[in-house]
């Protein structure tokens, strides 16, 4: 009986004890897998930017990188209940974010960018967003930069959790929101007919958020570390050469 | 209109089939613990077991009145912000958690309209010639009341297998979100959710066929 309770006991420090050992030498990260080209699937491989960096970036640090993919609206929510370690997609430091989480240096520079259907007239620029309905995605930070522009009460906005691209192709939506250096891929690659709305209107820095704890904060030290040589040996700029066909890796 | 891509769909169907096991065993597990469940409340609720019966008024009453996912967000999201061992529940166990009190709630108001229908001159009857009451529930009534559930609650099993499509957002990679991060990679969209569709609809209609089975096997004493 005294040996039952004790193997009982020793069977659930061990299941208790298993998220604590998979944190040492493993780093947890979440991201959507719905965000071309950062991070997507073909045929059951996951692929895209952020997967090539955080690869470099898990073999300069001497980890493994284990991919947590859920849908975006999700992965703060996984991040915040300590079931992932920190959220590779594209996530823009901004204030709020800051009270929450500590951000690694930023990765990515960019800015962003209006998209419309190609041939709309009406939208040229993100002054012209005006009385219209906008997309973006859930939870994304392109929502609150369309809510701190003066005019923001005369636009509509609508988020989605995917396929906004499909939506404004079909004319449900007059325009989305995104990251320049996405959307013009997608307009290359895909068999949208889509086209950006002038400059880009708001420069963003991303960056990888990490739990404000003495782990959290140990473990964006050393991200930044492999970051700096990274950038250094000349890593990133191949990679982001290599999606993009341009450095947005530098601001 | 663009060409449909059947070249793409074809190729997206054993990558998609890889992801179907899970989502069986999403719904098989959870329709297994709610059946259990469902059956002991279903009995609480018709012997009006005292403080049993009050509890399981309110367990019913609450997941039968909230949604499906927001059971989810709360068991996955919200309960390791109280308490931070319960971290430990991973998305599956989440998924299992939520789809088996979601539906044993349901379940077991049928359950128990089945055992109530049965007609009371059953149970007069199988009194009078000494039956215990073990003996009536397990000879007379359970059958009896089997054979009225058995079609709502296989509709219930074929809901959950369709509301496993919920997982995604929780970080499961069943059918449902495979097929979604295939559609963003290609954007070929109507292509990848007609596949997944199709995948659904083919699972259940093996289900319909099980279910004529066994409805004509438990029909039989009453066909001449």
């Amino acid at each position: 009986m005294k040996t039952l309770l004790i193997n009982t006991l020793l069977i659930i420090s061990l299941f208790a004890g298993a998220p604590a050992l998979a944190q040492e030498n493993s780093l947890r990260v979440g991201m959507s897998g719905q965000y071309f080209p950062f991070t997507f699937v073909e045929q059951d491989k996951l692929k895209g930017f952020e997967v090539d960096v955080m690869n470099a970036l898990g073999k300069e640090m001497g980890r493994d990188i284990q991919y947590e993919t859920a849908n975006f609206s999700g992965l703060f929510g996984m991040l915040q209940s300590g079931r992932i370690d920190t959220v590779a997609n594209q996530i823009t430091i901004t204030d709020e974010r800051k009270k929450a989480y500590v951000f690694s240096d930023p990765y990515v520079y960019d800015g962003a960018q209006v998209v419309t259907k190609k041939g709309n007239t009406e939208v040229q620029s993100v002054e012209d967003l005006k009385g219209k309905t906008v997309a973006v995605n859930l939870g994304s930070n392109f929502e609150a930069l369309l809510t701190e522009l003066p005019y923001a009460d005369q636009i509509t906005i609508k988020t989605y959790e995917s396929n906004l691209e499909r939506d404004t192709a079909l004319g449900r939506v007059d325009a989305f929101v995104m990251d320049r250096v996405s959307a013009s891929q997608i307009i290359k690659d895909k068999p949208l007919p889509l086209e950006l709305a002038g400059p880009t209107f708001s420069q963003i820095t991303n960056a990888y958020p990490f739990h404000d704890t003495e782990a959290g904060r140990s473990l964006r030290d050393e991200v930044n570390k492999a970051l700096a040589a990274l950038r250094d040996n000349g890593t990133l700029t191949t990679i982001s050469q290599k999606w993009f066909g341009t450095d947005i890796t530098k601001p | 209109m663009d060409v449909l891509n059947v070249e793409y769909m074809l190729g997206l169907v054993p990558v998609l089939l890889r992801y179907l096991p899970l989502t069986l065993q999403l719904a098989g597990i959870g329709m297994v613990l709610a059946l259990i469940l469902a059956c002991l409340f279903a009995v609480v609720r018709v012997l009006r077991i005292p403080v049993l019966n009050q509890f399981t008024i309110v367990f019913i009453s609450f997941f039968r009145g909230t949604p499906l996912l927001v059971q989810l967000f709360l068991f996955y999201y919200g309960l390791p912000q109280l308490f931070s061992a319960l971290t430990v529940i991973d998305g599956i166990t989440a998924t299992v958690m939520g789809l088996t009190m979601h539906f044993s709630a349901y379940m077991a108001e049928s359950i128990r309209a089945a055992i109530v229908g049965v007609d009371r001159s059953q149970t007069e009857a199988a009194l009078s010639i000494g039956m215990t009451n073990g003996q009536l529930m397990r000879r007379i009534v359970l059958p009896q009341a089997t054979r009225v559930a058995l079609p709502t609650l296989m509709n219930y099993f074929i809901d959950m297998i369709k509301a496993t499509s919920l997982a995604f957002t929780l970080g499961v990679t069943e059918l449902m979100g495979a097929t979604q991060k295939e559609a963003a990679g290609s954007f070929l969209y109507f292509e990848a959710f007609i596949v997944a569709a199709l995948m659904y609809w083919i699972v259940v209609e093996l289900l319909s066929k099980l279910q004529n089975y066994l409805e004509t096997r438990l029909n039989k004493a009453y066909n001449r």
